[in-house]
């Protein structure tokens, strides 16, 4: 082994106490920013995982400014004929004012989101019906699904209850019908239908007097990296020039809800970074308390023939040491704390479950960034290693 | 003058400027011939070590010059000079010589390391080692070693690149009576075995017994430049 990076390493790893401050500084850094990672990516991927399930399957086709006349069955059979494409199944938007009669009494009127839904096919492309905890999904044509919030307000009405909705059709004439509670829907972190009140498609249509329309269709694939490539093959069999179909990815359709989280994320990472950035002033601290420990074996190196670059290389190589240690420490720490996110399904005061992936590249990055980063903070302590003069670094014994 | 190993010229140092100013050397010249062994004497501030620092480049003389091996090192540049230190001089200094974090082997090792050529630098080291009756304790870290050993090592580690000059500040200053007079008595049996140049700076003269030449400073000028006769044996 080269002389400098042997005595390099003795010099740090013969000080252990300080060898582990630097390192465990740099190792905290790691975890910091691998814990917001962890915390936040998951968080991110948690509402795109939901909004995949609940909302927007991993393609959903709209019409621009308007409803989709085609059949849908013809193109949920369409669809369903691409490799890629796991199941499709339309919905139907509308509002309603819901009067209640919990208990044999009027609570009140309340308006509500409606959401249609094809009771076979729905349970194909989303995973909405796994959300009924008290009940079932939507079946028959009277059956209805409450949202957990809508329930709420409304005081509660049990499963078998019925349930007046009022809604205006296209023709904007007040229609009333009754329905019977089914189910009662609820998802962690209300991110699914919990406003919202689902019920059975053709029943809406027929309400609404729009027997054979569609507002939208999600596309569940079974291979979601695909997703550009059945929105285009959807947009070039249905052009949008002729049929003013809309077809958007799940980054696209979701886009909303996740640009103001990404900037929080940002914002996160910055925080991290500092973090990373107060590591490297520990190991600057350690570095020069090396250094000044070290002043006559410095002079001793300098009398019989280290030239002033040798010198540099030590602390330089200490500073790898350090780095390397700590990049090793840090990825153990982030690493462990993934797995456990990852396997206790971690959530936050029961708010939605973090979907936690293995960002190998983002902790290669990290722990590359952090070795750098304690090989920067060397430089200036090694270079002040350099400055000693041999007579002076031994004077004093 | 071609086995002059050591010329020192009409050399001054100056430490600071104006009314702070202190020489620490006053016009300072002598010479040493090759293989000698030669002892700096005088009280204690005089210069010794001033003068010692001149002759191992550690330091740059204010005015004059000093020729090792017949060189002016005078323009070399700061690697250079290291260079130069590394493989024309061997240093020994009174105390904690060596680096606690490397093995008495290694320690012994360094210089020829920082020279680049490792070849046969292990067979060296130990038959050094040998020489000076440490080959027990080659792997044992420089710290856990006793005074005295730790300047046989320092002697075995300023003679492994085969300098022109060893330079010895007080080499038993920290020592034992005892262990003083091994270092001595080896210091001198090295010197007459292997022919390398001793110029050492000592409180204690007689501890030295017979020398090649005695260099006397006060206040920082050579006020007894005497050659000694080596008593020669029958
Ligand atoms: N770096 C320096 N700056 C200022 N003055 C110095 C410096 N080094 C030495 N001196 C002065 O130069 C003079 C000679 O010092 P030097 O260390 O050479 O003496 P010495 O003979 O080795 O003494 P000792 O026997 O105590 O080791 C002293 O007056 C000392 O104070
Ligand atoms: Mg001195």
């Amino acid at each position: 082994m080269d002389y400098r990076a042997k005595v390099g390493l003795r010099f740090i790893t013969r000080r252990k106490g300080s060898l582990i401050a630097a390192s465990l500084a740099v190792s905290i850094a790691i975890l910091v920013v691998q814990v917001n990672s962890v915390i936040f990516q998951g968080l991110y991927n948690a509402i795109i995982r939901d909004q995949i399930n609940y909302r927007f399957g991993h393609v959903y086709i709209t019409r621009n400014e308007n409803f989709i006349t085609k059949s849908d069955k013809m193109l949920v059979n369409w669809l369903e004929r691409i490799p890629y494409v796991e199941a499709a199944a339309p919905r139907l938007e509308s509002t309603a004012s819901i009067n209640a009669t919990g208990s044999g009494q009027t609570v009140r009127d309340y308006d509500v989101p409606v959401i249609g839904v094809d009771p076979v096919l729905d349970t194909q492309a989303s995973t909405m019906y796994t959300t009924v905890g008290n009940g079932q999904y939507v079946s028959s044509r009277n059956s209805i699904v409450l949202g957990a919030l809508v329930a709420r307000d409304l005081g509660n009405p049990h499963v078998g209850d019925s349930i007046k909705l009022k809604f205006k059709d296209r023709n904007g004439l007040d229609q009333l019908k009754r329905f019977t509670i089914v189910g009662i829907t609820q998802t962690a972190g209300s991110v699914g239908l919990d406003n919202s009140v689902i019920m059975n498609i053709d029943t809406l249509r027929e309400i609404l007097g729009r027997p054979h329309e569609t507002q939208s269709i999600m596309v569940r694939l079974n291979d979601p990296t695909k997703d550009q490539v059945v929105k285009d093959l959807f947009l070039n069999a249905f052009p949008t020039r002729s049929d003013n179909f809309k077809a958007q990815t799940i980054e696209e359709s979701a886009e909303q809800t996740l640009s103001g989280f990404r900037s929080g994320i940002a914002l996160i990472n910055l925080v991290g970074y500092f973090g990373m950035m107060s590591s490297a002033f520990a190991v600057v601290t350690i570095q020069m308390m090396q250094v000044t420990s070290k002043t006559r074996e410095i002079g001793i190196m300098r009398a019989i023939g280290s030239k002033r670059k040798d010198i540099l290389m030590i602390f330089i190589f200490q500073g790898m040491v350090i780095g390397a240690i700590g990049a090793g420490l840090g990825t153990v720490f982030g690493v462990s704390y993934t797995v456990y996110a990852k396997e206790t399904h971690l959530t936050f005061q029961g708010s939605l479950a973090l979907e936690v992936s293995y960002n190998w590249l983002g902790i290669l990055q990290t722990d590359i960034l952090a070795f750098v980063l304690a090989i920067v903070a060397s430089i200036y302590p090694a270079y002040k290693a350099t400055k000693l003069q041999p007579v002076e670094a031994m004077r004093f014994g | 003058m071609a086995d002059l190993v050591l010329e020192v010229r009409n050399v001054d140092k100056i430490f600071g400027e104006g009314e702070t100013a202190v020489y620490a050397l006053k016009n300072v010249s002598f010479s040493v011939k090759k293989g000698k062994f030669i002892l700096i004497v005088g009280s204690s501030g005089s210069g010794k070590s001033t003068l010692l620092n001149m002759i191992g480049l550690l330091d740059r003389p204010t005015n004059g010059q000093v020729f090792i091996d017949g060189i002016d090192p005078s323009n070399l540049n700061d690697n250079q000079i290291s260079s130069f230190r590394n493989s024309k001089l061997g240093f020994i200094f009174q105390f904690s010589n060596l680096l606690s974090d490397l093995t008495v082997l290694e320690n012994v090792l360094l210089p020829r390391q920082i020279q680049g050529t490792d070849t046969n630098a292990i067979e060296e080291a130990k038959s050094l080692l040998k020489t000076v009756g440490l080959e027990n304790q080659m792997n044992k870290y420089a710290n856990k070693v006793s005074g005295g050993q730790a300047q046989r090592v320092a002697i075995c580690r300023a003679l492994i690149n085969k300098p022109a000059i060893v330079l010895a500040d007080e080499p038993t200053g920290n020592l034992d009576s005892v262990s003083a007079q091994t270092t001595v008595q080896l210091m001198k049996s090295l010197n007459k075995k292997l022919g390398h140049t001793f110029i050492i700076v000592t409180h204690d003269r007689p501890q030295f017994g017979d020398v090649d030449k005695i260099i006397t400073i006060k206040d920082g000028r050579i006020v007894d430049d005497e050659m000694m006769e080596v008593p020669t044996v029958n």
